[in-house]
């Protein structure tokens, strides 16, 4: 047993310095897996590449240039469609969430559309716009755009009266409220709201170039398909997920760390 | 600092379940000459917290009038300061921030904001917590800004709702000697609502008992100041006086 506590020591003083590391780690036994049955398993390479096998087709799609360009349109897009949600829907959500009549006016039209789910949309916007960058910006919008407006009311309502009051007691007029109490107190939640938009928001939108795409990774995964490239496939899988891990830990839990948590509106 | 006076006062709710109308306070009338300390107490559901509510505009009143410094209260305002047992501070402005919210929705430029804040936090003793944020700080620290930023922006009156109902007992009493020496230095005009009698008695000149929506007593508290606790438990008049609210409270 003490033979391990250096070894414990190590990955402590390891991952103290190199934090990435504890990221990393649960993926070992993963890859282990994923190798140990594409070697010994009764699947044939063309079926079931090898971890090797796709770091190989990462370096030659990374050489050609393909998988740069398609990653860099598939983030364009989800960061300029997440733009554009966040614009609709944190005004359109501190209007319903501030107003009766615009609550009573939207809210069901709100839930009504959001029913209709962003793939839904595809016939009739292919109709409308056909296989293109329309169709694909109209479904990332459309999809951050709900979350963003449920969780910015939910933001407004949860603001204290108290501190209405205390804002008003100050001497604080109607526009200024809303800009020192209502936004920052909502704050919490419409980061919640877009945290959720974007990751609906980064699905539908390797859904849509799937269908309705001429470049990105949805795009890159069905067109390998098509050459029948499993390795492609998975190399695919695996960028989405990293890409947003990347979104997620370098982009908006810092953003919770420095608002929400920091005021204890969110628990640690 | 501004008289405070409140004419036949009412208050009725209006029932939509019942259809009919509910007197929460009726016939009001009370005095608060500028720079007097009045507390108001009673058994809760008396409608002590309406009241303010009321003076503060933050409800509308059913009848009769609010009048500061002789204008009628038209909605909430900067005249009035108010200090809410919640504490209310805003938990994404620094402590600073917060205390020079009022000078800064009067458009007074910031540095000039952060010199009145910092002298404010300098009389209740925080000047070392200017830059740390309201959940960084225990309750009664969080309730000497909540008092410290109603006074920075310079009410013609102070409306406080059971300031010190939320903070333990030791911190209680430490805050109520601190608001006498403030009350003291500065003359203030006060309405404090409370439902601890030895505190109303401590800290007022005349403390009010309210009975099931009207006034039922209007006591004057004639005790010396500076008033702390260590001589006042002792203390034969305090003790009387304290006995005699609480018997109307009781009665009430």
């Amino acid at each position: 047993m003490n033979a391990l506590l250096p070894l414990w020591a190590f990955w402590a003083r390891a991952t103290k310095q190199f934090p990435v590391l504890q990221t990393l780690a649960p993926f070992v036994p993963v890859v282990l897996l994923w190798q140990a049955v594409a070697s010994w398993g009764p699947f044939p390479p063309a079926f079931f590449p090898s971890p090797m096998d796709v770091v190989r087709n990462f370096q030659m799609l990374m050489y050609k240039g393909i998988l740069p360009e398609y990653l860099g349109d598939s983030v364009a897009r989800l960061a300029a469609g997440a733009a554009v949600g966040m614009a609709i829907g944190i005004p359109l959500g501190l209007l319903i969430g501030l107003s009766k009549r615009a609550y009573a006016a939207l809210w069901p039209i709100v839930l009504f559309f959001q029913a209709i789910g962003d793939i839904a949309w595809l016939p009739i916007l292919i109709i409308w716009f056909g296989f293109g960058l329309t169709t694909m910006a109209f479904v990332i919008v459309y999809t951050v755009v709900f979350p963003v407006i449920f969780n910015t009311v939910l933001g407004v309502r949860s603001v204290k009266t108290d501190l209405y009051r205390a804002a008003q007691s100050l001497g604080a007029p109607p526009w200024r409220i809303l800009f020192e109490v209502v936004i920052p107190g909502a704050l919490p939640n419409i980061i919640t709201g877009l945290r959720n938009g974007l990751g609906y928001g980064w699905r539908a939108l390797i859904a849509a170039e799937m269908i309705v795409g001429t470049s990105g990774i949805g795009f890159m995964m069905f067109d390998a398909r098509r050459a029948g490239s499993v390795t492609e496939i998975v190399l695919g899988m695996i960028v989405l997920g990293i890409l947003w891990y990347i979104v997620d830990a370098w982009v908006l839990a810092p953003i919770e760390r420095a608002t929400g948590r920091r005021w204890g509106l969110v628990t640690q | 600092m501004k008289n405070l006076s409140l004419k036949s006062l009412s208050k009725t709710y209006f029932d939509p379940y019942a259809g009919s109308h509910y007197t929460a306070l009726h016939d009001i009338t009370l005095d608060v000459p500028a720079g007097e300390f009045v507390s108001v107490v009673g058994p809760s559901g008396c409608g002590k917290s309406t009241i303010l509510n009321m003076v503060a505009g933050f409800i509308p009143h059913s009848g009769g009038e609010i009048l500061v410094g002789g204008q009628p209260v038209k909605g909430p305002g900067p005249d009035r300061g108010v200090v809410f047992q919640s504490f209310a501070l805003f938990p994404w402005k620094t402590v600073l921030e917060n205390v020079g919210f009022g000078p800064k929705m009067r458009g007074v430029p910031k540095a000039e904001r952060d010199e009145i804040a910092r002298e404010y936090l300098a009389m209740a003793g925080l000047s070392h917590a200017a830059d740390r944020y309201p959940n960084e700080l225990s309750g009664g620290m969080q309730q000497r800004v909540g008092v410290v930023r109603a006074l920075a922006n310079k009410p013609d009156v102070l409306l406080m709702d059971e300031p010190f109902a939320s903070v333990d007992a030791q911190t209680r009493m430490t805050l109520q000697e601190e608001l006498t020496r403030i009350w003291e230095e500065r003359r203030p005009t006060v309405l404090f609502i409370t439902h601890d009698v030895p505190e109303a008695v401590f800290l007022a000149n005349r403390v009010v008992v309210l009975s099931k929506g009207h006034v039922l007593a209007d006591v004057p508290v004639p005790l010396a100041r500076p008033r702390v606790w260590d001589k006042l438990v002792e203390d034969e008049e305090f003790k009387d006086l304290s006995n005699k609210v609480l018997a109307l409270v009781r009665s009430a």
